[in-house]
């Protein structure tokens, strides 16, 4: 292997091709194509090849380039080349030679996306220096940010400054030799915040299955995290799952059951910046708290206007409803007021609302507790009832005259305006001041009969 | 081997079962009131943790779904038997350190005692409808033996070892419920509770 060859790779020559880099290669990603179009320069003008440089398609790979030499053939300004005709033997030093090739592509490839790769992490107002590589402070070089130059201001000889760092800074720094334009160092930065404390909760949703820990960070770094969580109950680590969605979540296999042992769950966070925990202990009872009861229903009983009839499910992730019942609490009001009725229910999943005011659009909301132990569920999802009104007959004087026979007989009643009043009506139109007029007779109409 | 159980023995069984489920839901209630009296007239901070004491039963378990109707009977019925004395030495000591200055605690502590000797017998009811043999006391073997009493602990000692006897003792009521929930279960073949017709 000529030992040029190796100076070569280190300190490529220029490419008429790459002498104005910026402008060629500024918002592509050629990195590899620049990689490779520089090496064939450095090699120059193999024996056997008629290869010239300006032909040569940046979209090649190595292993075409590799082949063309071989057969010695031109490349094609679409860039492939022939497969080699049968029979015909290969040469055996191209061939040596183009295995020696491929090594030092494959290693210099390397080398440089170890550069692209790096990644340089720094805090939200920090001052950062940034060196351009191997390069002596005088040297004359050119910083770009993100593809844009930085201004000379930035810089401390060939040293790149940036003070008080913030994050729309962060973005991908290159340095380039001041004559060449050869780029000699690249680095991502990110600009970020070490992790706070994380939030952690532990829940068991499924007992006496096993719980579940969860957590996020109360704000966010901007650059990577790792979290790691540990469970410890007495002197036994326990393994928490991770679950695949969401990610930030684990659970844990009950062992025992009734332990009075606590468990002591931490969650350590790490990133580049620093590092952050929490850790909470609890007891095995503490932390259950079923999901809310589902498919919640509440309809109107037939003749019945001040009833409203409610029915839910046991949430579907508690386990065993039958070794380990819930109890329910239920709350309702009707949408114009603001106080809510509570109900706690041992058992069943029904209950029948016998106090409904008549005519009223209700919000009905459910929740559940073990019977024994733990805590209450959220609230269900909100169900909307009116209770049973009777069916309103057409508007004729006489027909609202005999009507009120019957609606005199029930105090439940709703007053008959309710029944003959659109609900769309819009308050204070005449419309609505006819009906309560209307309601206002036969009110009186119904007192004289009683 | 048990036979398929009568009808009237499966109501009286689950009769058994739901008065079971209501003392232990009672007996809960009342230990965590005395727990939380004991810790704030001992001077103590609730949230202490207490070694495993010795001679205490420990309520915790693994593969609880998997026990039998018999197993969980007997393990219940030794863990109030072992309440029942501690209690009572709880009791007993109460008096000595603190006679009538604490009557309250006492009359709390006598409560639950009480309490607990009524869920034991309840449970050697329950053993007995199964015409399973109900064991006999240790207590009464260790008398015959005359063993040595246990060493004197000091009142701090006696404190914190009280602690762990409620905290056991309220894990004990929620575990009894759950048990005679499973016993009060009808099994789907021969109507026997679950696990109680398989036990040797």
């Amino acid at each position: 292997m000529p030992s040029s060859l190796d100076t070569d790779l280190l300190s490529p020559k220029p490419n008429p091709v790459l002498e104005n880099p910026r402008s060629e290669q500024r918002g592509l990603d050629k990195q590899p194509r620049r990689t490779t179009q520089t090496f064939m320069r450095s090699w120059g003008h193999p024996k056997d090849s008629g290869l010239v440089e300006s032909s040569f398609p940046l979209g090649n790979s190595p292993g075409l380039c590799l082949s063309c030499l071989w057969e010695g053939k031109r490349l094609p300004a679409g860039g492939r080349c022939g497969s080699q005709p049968r029979g015909e033997m290969a040469n055996p030093v191209p061939s040596a030679c183009c295995v020696v090739l491929a090594a030092v592509v494959v290693v210099y490839a390397q080398r440089h996306s170890q550069q692209d790769s790096h990644t340089q992490y720094e805090r939200v107002g920090a001052d950062v220096t940034m060196k351009c590589g191997s390069m002596d402070w005088d040297a004359a070089v050119t910083w770009t940010a993100n593809g844009t130059d930085i201004d000379e201001s930035h810089l401390n000889g060939s040293y790149l400054i940036l003070k008080n760092v913030d994050l729309s800074q962060s973005g991908q720094y290159s340095c380039y030799e001041g004559s060449s334009w050869h780029l000699k160092y690249q680095t991502t930065l990110r600009v970020g915040t070490p992790p706070k404390e994380p939030v952690l909760m532990c829940r068991s949703n499924n007992y006496p299955k096993g719980f579940y820990c969860s957590w996020h960070l109360p704000t966010p770094t901007y650059i990577p995290n790792t979290f790691n969580i540990s469970v410890i109950h007495g002197t036994k680590d326990m393994v928490c799952e991770k679950d695949a969605v969401p990610k930030n979540r684990c659970h844990i296999r009950y062992i025992q059951l009734f332990s009075t042992v606590k468990y002591k769950v931490t969650l350590t966070v790490t990133n580049a910046l620093g590092k952050n925990f929490t850790t909470l202990t609890f007891d095995e009872f503490a932390i259950v708290k079923p999901d809310p009861p589902e498919s919640v229903v509440a309809k109107p009983v037939p003749n019945n206007p001040r009833r409203l009839e409610v029915s839910w499910q046991n949430p579907s992730s508690w386990p065993d409803p039958d070794s380990f019942p819930l109890k329910f609490f239920l709350r309702y009001r009707p949408l114009i007021l603001d106080q809510w009725q509570h109900v706690e229910l041992s058992d069943g999943t029904s209950h029948t609302i016998t106090d409904a005011y008549a005519g009223k659009e209700y919000i009905i909301q459910v929740a559940a507790k073990d019977n024994d132990i733990g805590t209450w569920s959220d609230w269900s999802v909100a169900v909307h009832a009116t209770p049973w009104t009777e069916e309103p007959k057409h508007l004729t004087t006489e027909a609202q005259i005999t009507e009120t026979t019957s609606a005199s007989t029930s105090s439940f009643m709703a007053p008959p305006t309710t029944k003959i009043c659109d609900k769309g009506a819009v308050v204070g139109s005449g419309a609505m001041a006819v009906c309560w007029t209307a309601g206002l007779v036969m009110a009186a109409y119904s007192a004289l009969f009683i | 081997m048990a036979a398929a159980e009568s009808p009237s023995a499966a109501l009286r069984r689950r009769d058994l079962c739901s008065r079971g489920i209501r003392l232990a839901g009672k007996m809960r209630a009342d230990v965590a009131d005395l727990l939380d009296a004991y810790v704030e007239q001992q001077g103590l901070d609730a949230s202490a943790s207490v070694a495993a004491v010795e001679g205490v039963p420990l309520a915790a378990v693994e593969r609880w779904d998997e026990q039998t109707g018999t197993q969980r009977l007997l393990e219940n019925l030794a863990a109030y038997r072992a309440f029942r004395a501690l209690l009572a030495q709880m009791l007993e000591e109460q008096r000595e350190q603190l006679g009538e200055a604490d009557a309250g605690l006492g009359r709390a502590l006598a409560a639950v005692l009480l309490q607990v000797s009524a869920f034991a017998y309840h449970l050697e009811e329950l053993l007995r409808l199964e015409s399973r043999g109900i064991p006999g006391e240790e207590e009464e073997e260790e008398e015959e033996d005359g063993p040595p009493p246990p060493p004197r602990l000091s009142l701090f000692e006696q404190k914190l070892r009280g602690l762990g006897v409620l905290r056991e003792l309220a894990q004990w009521a929620v575990r009894s419920v759950r048990d005679l929930r499973q016993l009060a279960k009808p099994s789907p073949a021969t109507g026997a509770a679950p696990g109680l017709a398989e036990s040797p």
